[in-house]
């Protein structure tokens, strides 16, 4: 073992180091290690594993098979995916607000507002004379109101081409 | 239920059979890692964590963590190595996070632990003034450097199984290795020198 004395000579300097880090590493393990680690490992919780079927950890019975876990696990999703089905389609869902609203507008008059009047265009369903006309006139005006309603007026097809030049002339 | 009456699926399912004999065998293999390597393993947690009950505390973690990946445990080649390097790893955390330890408390420790046959009491006293304040200096020592010089305490270890542990090659073992002494003979001779 390192003495004290030892501590200080340059030359040893590095050995001293080393003998009291082989020291620590050459100190014994304290009595029972072994078995407390092992009774520690004993109570320590097993693996996660599969879920034994209740009957089946006692007797071991095929109803541990592959294909009656597969079955169980599809009759599991199937409950799970019915239960999520039924609640969706028993949730309604709120109906979209119709009315939309719209911030208070400023007017450009400086905050002077209108106090909610709207004006309205003039305009009606159809054209009306400032002044009226006189009765003869009426009956005048009558047929030509008319006409607009009879088929335009044939005209004479204007022609283009070569047959067309000497008229021209 | 009579006797002749065998349903099929009440059959008892040999891979049930397997399973137990198969848990039963690993329990038996890792109890037995438990019995060959747990000194070891205690004298590499102590010589980090220098506290006799945190080093068997990372012992139980070391075989705690063994039991959950006991399935790969046929794939280890070397056992021994691979343990080191488990309780190196968690001892190397642990210190990590924990606060840095006060040199009275090795001092206390050590005089504790140390072998004090024919040695009055100050002299013993004295011897482990002497070896806390190495380990010290040994902890002023880049981790690096650190690491190799303190498993190379360790007889047991060759340089290979150190540059396993340590996950680098032998020729940097070896370097590190000497650089760690220079740096250890500097420190041991001035003290106050600055790495």
């Amino acid at each position: 073992m390192t003495s004290p004395s030892q501590h200080g000579m340059p030359g040893d300097a590095a050995q001293n180091g080393e003998d009291t880090l082989r020291l620590i590493a050459g100190l014994p393990a304290p009595e029972g290690l072994a078995d407390r680690v092992n009774a520690r490992l004993r109570t320590a919780p097993r693996r996660a594993g599969l879920l034994h079927w209740p009957i089946a950890p006692i007797m071991g019975y095929r109803i541990q098979s592959p294909a009656f876990r597969a079955a169980a696990a599809a009759g599991i999703v199937c409950i799970v995916a019915g239960g999520g089905w039924q609640i969706f389609s028993h949730v309604q869902t709120a109906p979209a607000a119709n009315a939309i609203v719209q911030p208070a507008r400023v007017g450009n008059s400086g905050g002077f507002s209108n106090a909610g009047a709207m004006r309205m265009p003039d305009t009606l369903d159809r054209p009306v004379l400032k002044h009226p006309l006189p009765s003869n006139q009426q009956d005048s005006v009558a047929p030509a109101a008319a006409g607009q309603a009879a088929p335009a007026k044939k005209h004479k097809p204007v022609k283009h081409g070569r047959k067309a030049a000497p008229d021209q002339r | 239920m009579s006797a002749g009456l065998t349903l099929p699926w009440m059959e008892i399912a040999p891979r049930a059979v397997h399973d137990n004999a198969r848990q039963h065998a690993t329990d038996q293999a890792v109890a037995a890692l438990v019995d060959e390597y747990a000194p070891t393993l205690y004298r590499v947690a102590f010589s980090v964590l220098r506290n006799a009950a945190d080093a068997e505390d990372a012992v139980q973690e070391v075989f705690l963590r063994v039991l959950r990946h006991r399935d790969s445990l046929h794939d280890v080649r070397d056992q021994r190595v691979w343990l080191v390097r488990i309780v190196w790893n968690i001892v190397l955390d642990r210190k990590r996070r924990a606060k840095t330890r006060p040199e009275t408390d090795d001092i206390t420790e050590l005089a504790r632990v140390l072998p004090a046959a024919g040695m009055t009491a100050e002299e013993r006293a004295a011897a482990a003034q002497h070896h806390a304040h190495v380990l010290s200096l040994v902890d002023r020592l880049p981790p690096k450097e650190r690491e190799v010089l303190m498993l190379s305490a360790f007889q047991e270890l060759t340089s290979v199984e150190i540059a396993s542990i340590l996950g680098i090659t032998e020729s940097s073992v070896r370097s590190r290795l000497f650089r760690a002494r220079n740096l250890m003979a500097d420190l041991l001779e001035r003290p106050r020198s600055v790495r």
